[in-house]
């Protein structure tokens, strides 16, 4: 059966201490989610989500603090306005908007983590697998050892 | 060419006084192209031209000209550049960023009549051209730059016989497409592209020191020429356009396998101006994107 893989970047102060909080109150989400733990969600450029996209990711939600409720003061904001758009470009471009999601998780709301996790995992499975690779040949990236290595991040594991 | 000895006038008293290091502005080349000019002398300034072949965006070459070269004195320098409406959108643009200081700059304003097609090419290339005016020429709704010290021309306060063209269908066609075939149109289009940066070099806001898109250390942004690199490329430098792009639409001039770049960039100032009715470059404020929200 076709599993959706999504990749969700959390915003350290909020929402990854938010999917805590579900883990605590031991709610069940799908196993579906890897998480990516951010340091703001205003750090979630466009390239980040279009590279998640390209390596072959089905959905990317973006989980942020509520508005007013940001750790820098304004960092939500930024991705408020900025993540919409570039949902209008990447659908411009041919994906599906419901593949990419933001929304806004504190600290406490485990039970909220939990239901948009659901409901993302549920609305991405319905779409079926992503067709953004679709028509590219994919060539592996032999240089990405090397270029690991130059900035000193580990080697990778698989 | 009224236009052209008013320009060149107006060049000498500039050079003339010293109030300016540099005009730029353009002139006819050997092979009959229209180009980009700098004078740096008052007896140079017979060089320059106004014709309907300007089509290229100066304010380019500005940040350049004006970069201080180590001294403060140099941090002083003024330079002069001929604009027409489009380009003096993408002053405003600059100067909302900082990129120099009002007074660094001498605002030539011309009343611009619309560009033709095909401008910018050798003469023989360019005489089997249909004679029209560019589609954002048709699309223009200013003519009269928005900001200048010395205006050439009478202003104009609506552009007659340009407005009222729909050229979007282009824009409507592929928004009525299913997903995958805008997919497919896009990567059809993308895989055309040498990345020979010639958009992001004509571009007059797109001028980083250092392009995200041309750093090899960088772990999610392939320097490649694959297509999702590619892809990612595109939509990338259209996103760092949002809410700046002020439509002259040089990258798409300038693109020697002519993608379709303008249009990526009409989606996003379409949808910039639909959330928050924002056009860039009407005046010097910062764009959406690096402010705050409203108390809403």
């Amino acid at each position: 059966m076709y599993e959706p893989k999504i990749i969700a970047y959390l915003c350290t102060w909020c929402s990854y201490t938010g999917a805590d909080t579900a883990g605590i109150a031991r709610l069940n989400y799908p196993a579906n989610l890897r998480a990516v733990r951010v340091p703001c969600s205003g750090r979630v450029s466009p390239e980040l989500v279009m590279r998640t996209f390209d390596q072959g990711a089905d959905g990317v939600l973006v989980l942020g603090c509520h508005i007013g409720e940001c750790h820098y003061d304004s960092g939500n904001h930024r991705t408020a306005k900025r993540l919409p758009a570039l949902k209008t470009l990447l659908t411009f471009a041919g994906l599906e908007p419901e593949r990419l999601r933001l929304d806004w998780v504190s600290a406490s709301e485990g039970e909220r983590f939990a239901r948009i996790v659901n409901e993302f995992t549920e609305a991405v499975r319905d779409l079926g697998p992503c067709h953004w690779r679709q028509g590219i040949v994919w060539e592996p990236d032999l240089n990405l050892q090397e270029r690991r290595q130059a900035i000193g991040m580990p080697e990778a594991g698989d | 060419m009224p236009y052209s000895i008013e320009i060149q006038n107006t060049t000498r008293e500039l050079l003339a006084s010293g109030q300016v290091n540099c005009v730029i502005g353009y002139e006819v080349g050997p092979r009959g192209q229209t180009r980009p000019a700098f004078i740096y002398t008052p007896e140079q300034a017979e060089r320059l031209v106004w014709n309907q072949a300007c089509t290229h965006n100066l304010s380019t070459y500005l940040v350049e000209k004006l970069a201080s070269k180590g001294t403060r004195e140099a941090s002083l320098n003024r330079v002069a550049i001929v604009i027409k409406a489009c380009d003096s959108r993408a002053i405003n643009v600059l100067l909302s960023e900082n990129r120099f200081h009002r007074e660094q700059v001498h605002l030539i304003g011309v009343v611009c009549e619309g560009i033709l097609e095909g401008a910018g090419k050798f003469a023989k290339q360019a005489s089997g051209e249909s004679g029209r005016y560019q589609l954002r020429c048709q699309r223009c709704q200013e003519r009269t730059p928005l900001v200048y010290d010395n205006l050439v021309g009478e202003p104009v306060d609506h552009p007659p016989g340009f407005a009222g063209e729909d050229e979007c269908t282009v824009l409507g066609d592929l928004q009525s497409m299913t997903p995958a075939q805008r997919s497919e149109f896009w990567l059809s289009q993308f895989d055309r592209c040498i990345r020979c940066y010639a958009c992001r070099q004509a571009c007059p806001v797109c001028d980083c020191p250092t392009c995200l898109y041309e750093r090899d250390d960088s772990l999610w942004v392939g320097m490649g020429i694959g297509l999702n690199e590619k892809r990612a490329f595109h939509l990338g430098r259209a996103f760092h356009l949002a809410g700046r792009c002020v439509g002259c639409d040089e990258c798409e001039r300038v693109c020697p396998m002519e993608l379709p770049i303008s249009l990526l960039n009409r989606r996003l100032a379409q949808e910039i101006e639909s959330a928050f009715g924002y056009r860039a470059g009407l005046a010097p404020v910062p764009p959406p994107f690096v402010t705050v929200l409203d108390d809403r």
